[in-house]
């Protein structure tokens, strides 16, 4: 279904809808404001949800490759070097790991403004399985030289978000997923990929998340609030450029960090929040995420029980790690 | 021009690249001298190009794909007045803004970076959709190598091409018949070469890729082809005119650790010139 503008108005609150469709209607809203703005993809239009969103509404910014993610990174570098801003979609695996090495040179390396955007990351994969459960594009994405990773955590902030890559002549890889999230920010809420938010204030524990475990975070920390551990939860929506000083300052009042993320621990959010406590201010970390392994066919609980990174082990780790501080 | 300044303009591009990549020591003299007269048609007879004004709107881009062959854009962009003649000395030596790869943010002129092999022409594909978005009546042209012809991108691109009619981009296979492990034939067989890219949909053409009026004549030809995009298979010789390198599979990538191998090189070009720096 294509929804005009007035329609898209009335409906009003975009978490009544899956991000997937707040994508594509922002990016909608995008060409309808700069015209060099266009939607790349890689036959997965249905699954970004800009087709037909965008194939009808705006046809001649529309572009599907066909299944050839190496070759939509190159097109859409081309497209950059002529003044466009490309937004190519593809599911994560395919859009980073598949084509890590056209998105390096083509992209990063001579500075295209290529904006990339990975679908349904980690274990919001579900049915897919092994096979596309991208458990590291964080990971590869963050050590790339003059890459910005972001990861929204609702869909007022994928908007806020769209709004900045479109603004910005940054290259740029950003996590979409794809469900339905619940309300944590305003619309029109800031985002600055150089800045964290504080979504809980405390003293006992730093609680560290991006993207889809935020909302899962925010909520222990709630509940862990009624028992009396105070928890100061930081969601970054960028990953990189990560925002260091936020971090050091809640750690010099807490003592301790979790963090918790929905891709692997090896190089993502955790080693991103390591790599700066121990160089500047050295406190016990836990890290939680997808140990050393791969992803498998499975629903949410079964694969956050499997590897301990839903809300009741957040919430183990953060109690653990506030009661266990000198 | 007359066909003696396309001559002799050749074997001074020739005689400089060499030198130049000499001075660094090592550098990719085969697959560069095989390109010296389709990159001197491109420069000199076909592409619009406004110097003095490198990201002119109207310009014709070349995208070298086979981003291992910049020396010898390097040098006709020098030509051209891009920048200094006297930076073709600094190719591949440290802070150089001539690195052995395509760079388009370090050099003037230089459209777009290539080097990790297959990836210039899916950028090309990407320059020519922009124009026909835009209604421009600029041209893209692309080189690629055959070696280069390998890499299944180069085929993703040939499909999106043709799919998109993208008649304003006209590519250029340097077809000459090697690759870094030994002749294309014995390493990936590329043939029926002609037979694949009119099997993709594209208007195909086979040229000699020495020859100026052959190569002129088709760049022409493919303009004025709608519809398609075009591919030129351009039959050339690796290492082109010196007797050190033509035809030898092993001149890809050439070192020069010494003075006496400097010397040998040079003698071996077909003619000495005054160097332009």
């Amino acid at each position: 279904m294509v929804v005009n503008n007035k329609e898209r108005q009335k409906m009003g609150n975009y978490h009544d809808i899956e991000m997937r469709v707040v994508y594509a209607q922002t990016l909608s809203e995008l060409i309808e404001r700069n015209p060099a703005v266009c939607c790349i993809e890689a036959d997965l239009g249905k699954a970004d949800a800009s087709i037909p969103e965008i194939s009808k509404r705006h046809p001649g910014n529309f572009i599907n490759c066909g299944v050839q993610e190496a070759n939509m990174i190159g097109v859409g570098a081309g497209l950059a070097k002529e003044g466009k801003i490309p937004f190519c979609a593809t599911f994560t695996a395919f859009a980073t790991r598949r084509c890590y090495d056209q998105i390096t040179i083509s992209v990063a390396y001579a500075n295209n403004n290529v904006k990339i955007v990975g679908n349904s990351p980690g274990i919001t994969q579900g049915p897919n399985g092994g096979t596309h459960m991208c458990f590291q594009d964080l990971s590869i994405m963050r050590a790339m030289p003059n890459m910005h990773v972001y990861s929204p955590a609702d869909a007022n902030e994928l908007r806020s978000v769209m709004f900045y890559m479109a603004a910005s002549k940054q290259p740029t890889y950003m996590q979409l997923v794809r469900l339905k999230m619940p309300k944590l920010f305003e619309e029109g809420a800031p985002f600055d990929p150089n800045q964290a938010k504080r979504l809980h204030e405390g003293k006992d524990v730093t609680l560290v998340a991006t993207g889809f475990m935020t909302r899962f975070a925010l909520d222990v920390a709630r509940q862990l609030a009624t028992e009396g551990v105070k928890v100061d939860l930081l969601h970054y929506p960028s990953v990189k450029p990560f925002d260091a000083q936020t971090l050091i300052d809640s750690v010099r009042k807490t003592g301790a960090a979790v963090t918790v993320e929905n891709q692997s621990i090896i190089g993502g959010l955790g080693s991103a929040v390591c790599e700066v406590l121990s160089e500047y201010h050295p406190v016990r970390v836990r890290r939680l995420g997808i140990p050393d392994k791969f992803g498998e066919v499975a629903d949410q609980d079964y694969l956050f029980n499997k590897h301990g990174f839903g809300p009741e082990h957040i919430a183990r780790a953060c109690r653990e790690l506030a009661g266990s501080k000198p | 021009m007359t066909r003696e300044q396309l001559d002799s303009l050749a074997a001074e591009f020739r005689y400089v690249v060499t030198d130049a990549i000499c001075r660094s020591g090592v550098g990719h003299i085969g697959g560069v001298m095989s390109l010296v007269e389709i990159v001197i048609t491109l420069y000199f007879r076909i592409m619009h190009l406004k110097p003095e004004d490198p990201s002119w709107p109207d310009r014709d881009r070349l995208v070298l794909s086979k981003g291992h062959a910049g020396p010898i854009v390097y040098t006709a962009l020098a030509y051209k007045g891009y920048f200094p003649k006297v930076w073709l000395t600094t190719i591949n030596k440290n802070g150089t803004r001539l690195p052995s790869h395509m760079d388009q943010i370090l050099t003037p002129g230089v459209e777009m970076t290539a080097g990790s092999l297959g990836q210039g022409l899916s950028c090309a594909c990407g320059m020519a959709l922009a124009a026909k978005h835009d209604g421009k009546k600029h041209r893209v042209f692309c080189i690629i190598g055959d070696g280069e012809s390998d890499e299944g991108q180069i085929w993703e691109a040939a499909l999106f091409a043709a799919h998109n009619r993208l008649d304003n981009l006209i590519v250029i296979c340097d077809y000459n018949k090697m690759q870094i492990d030994g002749r294309t034939e014995e390493i990936m067989n590329l043939e029926p070469l002609v037979d694949k890219w009119r099997a993709f949909g594209w208007e195909t053409f086979e040229i000699n890729g020495h020859d100026w009026e052959d190569i002129h004549d088709t760049i022409r030809k493919a303009d004025a082809v709608t519809g398609r995009p075009t591919m030129i298979i351009a039959h050339t010789i690796k290492g082109k005119g010196n007797r050190e390198t033509e035809g030898l599979v092993d001149c890809h990538n050439v070192k020069i650790p010494d003075e006496t191998t400097y010397q040998r090189i040079m003698c071996g070009l077909d003619c000495k010139c005054d160097l332009p720096y």
